[in-house]
């Protein structure tokens, strides 16, 4: 071997072309480890960063409105997210934001929320709504933030336009 | 003669379709009864979230496993997962960006730490932690080995994806196409228009694929043309001394 040889005397030109294959440079499998390792740990902290924000946190994201009729007493004014279906008929805007009812199948609960509602806000759409009931026994609940919870559905605005007997679009 | 005319063809039929999607999402179909223009990203993100999900990191993933399999084993394989995961990266990332569009207007928020959107970031860290694995190990070999068995144990993170709307209660819609019961809650031209964005996006991803795989082929024939560059040089400094 070249290394191993008595000097550079020793080794012929021809001995020297010949032994020209590339060397590993040492400690490569030792780099490698602790690279690698560098890494997992930054994605480990990087996901438990992730699920303690979400998914620990929240695994359901909110409370539906007949399981909080049911445990009332367990809610008491601590800061929670409501969901429920908006009461046909029930909203009122103010200069704030708006009030209305959101019904489960069990009961429905008075909403009074701040801030301007999402786009799609409207009756009869199921919304998650921030917030926290006023005292321990109301059943008012005073909401700083609404989101809107749309379904899976899609349904076409206006079928007939694009169904028209002649084949038109009006 | 056909393979290579597919295979010319195919790139321009993606980009066709792509284009019809287009127009069909944006014009030709009606709005939506509830969501009404809003609905039109419907035929723009779930199609990218599929190609993230199940497609890309599906192809990163099987790839990574028969590299595993001793008998199916091969560079190619490895390639494969690889530039598969890359493709995936944007995807994920555009699936994050076209929903967070989409839940600004409709939700009322650009983000929710809910079980869905919790999950599919963790997806984006995961497939940017097999990149940064890859890179972490200059050895060829292990490099394969360590990042295909890192891309078949987070696969596990794809169908926690799939089933949180339904394991847990969240701010994200159930599936449309999807649901347990198998009934499509999509109908008409807009089921048919979500139909060719399925297939516009799967098939914009294979291309992404082919040519990602073309340039690394190339890049490593270049490495060991480098290297077969730099021993010559070597042999003639030894010739000349």
């Amino acid at each position: 071997m070249f290394f191993q040889s008595g000097g550079e005397d020793d080794v012929s030109d021809a001995d020297a072309i010949n032994e020209l294959s590339p060397v590993a440079p040492p400690a490569t499998k030792k780099r490698n480890r602790t690279r690698s390792i560098g890494v997992l740990v930054v994605l480990l902290l990087a996901i438990v960063a992730l699920l303690s924000q979400g998914i620990l946190h929240s695994l359901n994201y909110f409370e539906t409105v007949d399981q909080v009729l049911a445990k009332r007493a367990s809610f008491g004014t601590e800061t929670m997210r409501l969901e429920g279906v908006v009461k046909s008929g029930s909203i009122v805007r103010t200069s704030t934001g708006a009030s209305f009812y959101v019904t489960g199948s069990k009961g429905e609960v008075f909403v009074k929320s701040n801030g301007t509602p999402p786009q799609l806000f409207q009756d009869n759409i199921p919304v998650v709504v921030v917030g926290h009931f006023t005292t321990k026994t109301s059943m008012n609940f005073a909401g700083s933030q609404i989101m809107v919870k749309h379904t899976a559905s899609y349904i076409e605005k206006n079928p007939n336009r694009v169904k028209a007997p002649n084949g038109s679009v009006r | 003669m056909m393979k290579q005319l597919s295979q010319r063809l195919f790139g321009p039929l993606t980009l066709i379709l792509m284009g019809v999607n287009l127009v069909l999402g944006l014009w030709v179909v009606p709005p939506d009864k509830v969501q009404g223009e809003l609905a039109r990203l419907v035929y723009i993100h779930p199609s990218v979230a599929w190609v993230a999900l199940y497609v890309s990191f599906g192809t990163a993933a099987i790839s990574s496993a028969l590299y595993l399999w001793k008998r199916t084993r091969s560079v190619v394989m490895d390639r494969v997962a690889h530039c598969a995961m890359e493709v995936s990266v944007v995807f994920i990332a555009l699936t994050l960006i076209t929903g967070s569009i989409w839940g600004r207007p409709a939700w009322g928020v650009w983000w929710a730490w809910d079980a869905r959107l919790t999950s599919s970031a963790i997806l984006g860290v995961l497939a940017l932690g097999y990149l940064a694995l890859r890179r972490a190990n200059d050895e060829t070999e292990l490099r394969a080995r360590r990042s295909a068995v890192f891309a078949v144990l987070v696969a596990i993170n794809v169908p926690i994806i799939h089933f949180s709307v339904q394991w847990w209660k969240t701010l994200h819609q159930g599936a449309t196409v999807f649901t347990s019961n198998r009934t499509l809650l999509i109908h008409g031209i807009q089921a048919w228009t979500l139909l060719i964005s399925f297939i516009a996006f799967t098939m914009l991803f294979f291309w992404l694929l082919r040519y990602r795989y073309r340039l690394e082929v190339l890049r490593e024939n270049l490495a060991g043309a480098s290297l077969e560059e730099a021993l010559s040089a070597r042999r003639r400094e030894g010739t000349q001394s």
